[in-house]
């Protein structure tokens, strides 16, 4: 039997823009409308609307919300100014990734949670766990009950309908009207582009979504998504990072507060870092010709060395890139690595992970 | 839609008789709208000889990677020097500028095996259904 899909609130928006539709973790979302290719070039130099309402969104609220949020996140929410949103992970008390996801204070005990779409009744069971029956805790998952797009690229502020948000700093967050639509939006995005991610109820999704088509942003599928923040140097949970993946690995150890009182993973943390993590996520750049995609393996001298986790074609750089783990002695920027294509070791390259950054120059490759 | 004078496969290629032995091979429209965005073509070279319904070389999509197989058995005499260079072809253009290679073909008459343009219309058709059904569910 198969499962049955869940379905977002623009779901009929998708089948009339004749959208090619897929299964995402559990939900039916439009892998591209027209062409990812399209997509993505709207993105990087215009404006382009998704669906991503597949993201979790779950308020915390009663009068230990902040201290809840500051035993579980490796970033300190109570530290959080109001009206402001971070990037953090939930670790497990091994020190693995259950998520990476962003928490934004709306108000002195009020906090919203966008995580990931996959896992979520194991994610939640982990929040209720560590909740217990305290009633100053209270955790409502209203991602069913809402909509969330997230319009993203260099012209967003020309859009008249965001006039009232772009005072909004980078990860700054607030209440606003667009087009008589109550919604929450904040200055955040999965693309390297400057954009907002706007929440609203569900009953508006239609209202919303047809606000940007009307001034003519492009609707983008999950294909740009992925393409776009592969080129931004972004992880995806799932592929790039799991329960088996800590911080430190996933180079992400610029999300954990070390003077963050005592959270969850926090001592399996210290131990991994006093002793020095063995592999590392990496980027990595063809220098010979194919493309790199997940579970492909990664070799050196004929030898396994890691897999890769990512990868595809970036049509800013028009170029070949991924993401993989590999032993630390060969995560050095510039190390020569093959990644074996079609049953043949491909010449590939070490690199910043980040192979996309805004309004730097994107020269394409001299290879 | 797919030109009545070509020939397909089950698996999307077809092949344009030009003589009795040489043919030009593509993909069909069918198959690049499922593909999207073609980025790279791995393409036998010339003088390699295929076998009809064998792996013969892999088309890259933006999304995905999938095989492309011999429509029919024989050499390789001429690979689209254009459409390696720009793989993007074969979605703008499927059976014209999108050609993949030219074959001399070692068994004429496994081109009777391979389904006319009103056969392979149907098929599509068919597809199309299942999958709009697919995805109204």
């Amino acid at each position: 039997m198969m499962e049955l899909l869940k379905k977002t609130p623009l779901n009929k928006v998708h089948h009339e823009l004749r959208a090619r539709m897929i299964d995402f973790a559990g939900w039916q979302l439009p892998v591209w409308y027209t062409s990812i290719l399209e997509e993505h070039r709207a993105v990087r130099s215009g404006a382009g609307i998704f669906d991503v309402s597949d993201m979790g969104r779950v308020w915390i609220t009663g009068r230990k919300a902040a201290a809840f949020l500051d035993r579980l996140l490796t970033k300190r929410a109570g530290r959080l100014e109001i009206g402001s949103s971070q990037l953090c992970l939930l670790c497990l008390e091994d020190g693995g990734i259950l998520d990476d996801l962003l928490a934004y204070r709306v108000g002195t005990d009020q906090y919203l949670i966008v995580w990931n779409a996959g896992d979520i009744e194991q994610k939640l069971g982990w929040l209720q766990r560590w909740a217990g029956s305290d009633p100053d805790i209270v955790i409502q998952d209203k991602t069913a009950d809402t909509v969330m797009v997230a319009v993203q690229g260099p012209a967003v502020c020309q859009l008249r309908n965001l006039k009232g948000v772009c005072h909004l700093p980078r990860f700054g967050h607030t209440r606003a009207r667009i087009e008589d639509v109550e919604v929450l939006a904040a200055r955040t995005g999965y693309t390297g582009e400057d954009g907002f991610e706007i929440i609203a109820d569900a009953a508006n999704a239609l209202r919303l979504w047809g606000s940007f088509m009307r001034r003519g942003v492009k609707p983008c599928g999950l294909g740009a998504r992925d393409s776009l923040r592969l080129e931004a140097g972004m992880l995806l949970y799932g592929r790039d990072m799991d329960k088996s993946t800590n911080p430190f690995e996933a180079g992400l150890g610029w999300l954990v507060e070390m003077d963050n009182g005592d959270f969850i993973g926090k001592s399996a943390l210290l131990e991994i870092k006093r002793q020095g993590v063995k592999r590392k996520h990496i980027g990595f750049r063809m220098t010979g010709q194919g493309i790199a995609r997940l579970g492909y393996k990664i070799v050196r001298c004929g030898q396994e060395v890691g897999q890769v986790t990512s990868g595809g074609y970036a049509p800013t750089l028009n170029a070949n890139i991924g993401f993989g783990h590999v032993p630390i002695e060969l995560a050095t920027i510039g190390t020569d690595i093959e990644i074996m294509i079609r049953n043949k070791p491909v010449a590939a390259k070490v690199v910043n992970r980040q192979f996309y950054k805004r309004g730097a120059q994107n020269e394409p490759p001299r290879i | 839609m797919n030109p009545q004078e070509y020939k397909y496969t089950p698996e999307h290629e077809w092949i344009c008789p030009e003589s009795k032995d040489k043919g030009k091979v593509g993909l069909a429209d069918y198959a690049q709208s499922q593909l999207g965005d073609i980025v790279f073509l791995y393409l036998p070279a010339p003088g390699t000889q295929v076998k009809q319904g064998k792996k013969m070389g892999e088309v890259e999509s933006v999304k995905a990677v999938s095989d492309i197989f011999a429509p029919v058995s024989g050499q390789v005499l001429e690979v689209n020097q254009t459409v390696i260079d720009e793989p993007g072809l074969v979605n703008k253009d499927p059976y014209g500028a999108g050609w993949l290679l030219r074959l001399e073909l070692s068994k004429p008459p496994e081109l009777d095996a391979l389904m006319d343009s009103d056969e392979y219309d149907k098929l599509i058709a068919q597809l199309s259904e299942e999958e709009s059904e697919q995805t109204e569910d």
